[in-house]
C-alpha cells in the first residue's frame, strides 16, 4: 500500500504539474481539494483521466467517484479494491 | 479629448516562461496563456493605481488558440482521453480569464484573432469611458507541430502594453498605431525577466 500511494504521489504531481511540490510533502491523510493539496474541480477531471490512463479504472460518475479523491491513502485503498474485484 | 499613453511595454518568449517564477500553478496553463501572464506581469504595472473595475484587457491571439487545440486533438487516442485542463485552454480568451484573476481586474474584456483592430477597440474603451485604463496583449504561439501544417516559422512569444487615460507614460498612442509588438520594441521598458 505504501509505495502505490508513493506512486499516486509522483503520477499526482506529473498529470497536475504541481510545481514546487515534492511526493515527500504530499501527507498521505491530507485532503485532495480545498484545503491540503487545493486541487479544483479540472484537478479532479484530470486525475479521472489519470486514473484510467495509469491503472485502467474508469470512473464515469464524478459523484460517485469523489469519496476515493479525499486523500492519497484514501485513493491508493479504493486502486487497491478495483484491482482486486 | 484625451490623449492615452502607453505607460508600460514588455515583450515576452518562451525561453522566459521557462525561467518564470509566477506561482505554484503556472504549469497548468497552456503556453499562450503563460506567455500572456508572464507578459503583464513584467509590465511591472501598480493595479491598485486604478480601481480594478475600470482596467480593460484586450487580447490579440495571433494564431488563436490553435496549439492548444490541436494538442488536445492529439489527446484524442491516450487511454483515458485528452487532458481536461487542456480542454479549458481551447478557447482564444482563456489566457484573459487567468489575467483577470491573477490581478482581480473586473472590467470589460475582448478577445479578437488577428491584432490589426486590438489596440483600436481599446482606445475606443478608453474614449467613451468605460475604463480609464487598459491591457493589451498580443500572443502569437505557433508550436513546431503547427508550423510543419501551416509551412511557417515556429514561434512563441508575446507582448504586452498598459494605456492610460492621460498621464505621462513612455509616449503617446497614435492613431495608426496598430501592432502591440512593434510598440514593445519602440518604447519596452522593461524586457523581461526570471
Amino acid at each position: 500500500m505504501e509505495s502505490l500511494a508513493n506512486e499516486l504521489k509522483v503520477r499526482i504531481i506529473e498529470s497536475l504539474r504541481l510545481e514546487d511540490i515534492t511526493p515527500e510533502q504530499i501527507d498521505d491523510d491530507a485532503p485532495l481539494f480545498g484545503t491540503g493539496l487545493g486541487l479544483d474541480s479540472i484537478d479532479a477531471l484530470e486525475l479521472v483521466a489519470m486514473l484510467e490512463n495509469s491503472y485502467g479504472i474508469v470512473i464515469k460518475d464524478l459523484e460517485e467517484g469523489r469519496p476515493a479523491f479525499q486523500s492519497v491513502r484514501v485513493l491508493a485503498t479504493f486502486i487497491q479494491g478495483k484491482r482486486a474485484s | 479629448m484625451d490623449k492615452i499613453f502607453i505607460s508600460a511595454a514588455s515583450l515576452v518568449t518562451e525561453g522566459d516562461v521557462r525561467g518564470a517564477r509566477l506561482g505554484k500553478r503556472l504549469g497548468r496553463l497552456d503556453l499562450a496563456s503563460q506567455l500572456a501572464l508572464l507578459a503583464v506581469d513584467s509590465l511591472g504595472v501598480d493595479f491598485d493605481s486604478q480601481p480594478r473595475d475600470r482596467i480593460g484587457i484586450c487580447l490579440a491571439a495571433r494564431t488563436g488558440s490553435l496549439a492548444t487545440d490541436f494538442d488536445f486533438w492529439r489527446g484524442r487516442d491516450i487511454v483515458g482521453g485528452p487532458s481536461p485542463t487542456l480542454f479549458a485552454y481551447t478557447l482564444p480568451s482563456t489566457a484573459i480569464g487567468e489575467i483577470a484573476i491573477r490581478h482581480r481586474l473586473t472590467g470589460p474584456n475582448l478577445c479578437l484573432v488577428g491584432e490589426d483592430l486590438i489596440l483600436s477597440e481599446a482606445r475606443d474603451l478608453i474614449r467613451r469611458g468605460e475604463v480609464e485604463a487598459c491591457l493589451c496583449i498580443s500572443c502569437h504561439v505557433v508550436t513546431p507541430a503547427i508550423a510543419e501544417m501551416v509551412q511557417t516559422a515556429p514561434t512563441a512569444r508575446a507582448g504586452a502594453v498598459f494605456l492610460e487615460r492621460g498621464g505621462d507614460g513612455l509616449r503617446e498612442l497614435r492613431e495608426n498605431d496598430r501592432d502591440i509588438e512593434t510598440l514593445c520594441g519602440v518604447s519596452c521598458a522593461r524586457f523581461v525577466a526570471s
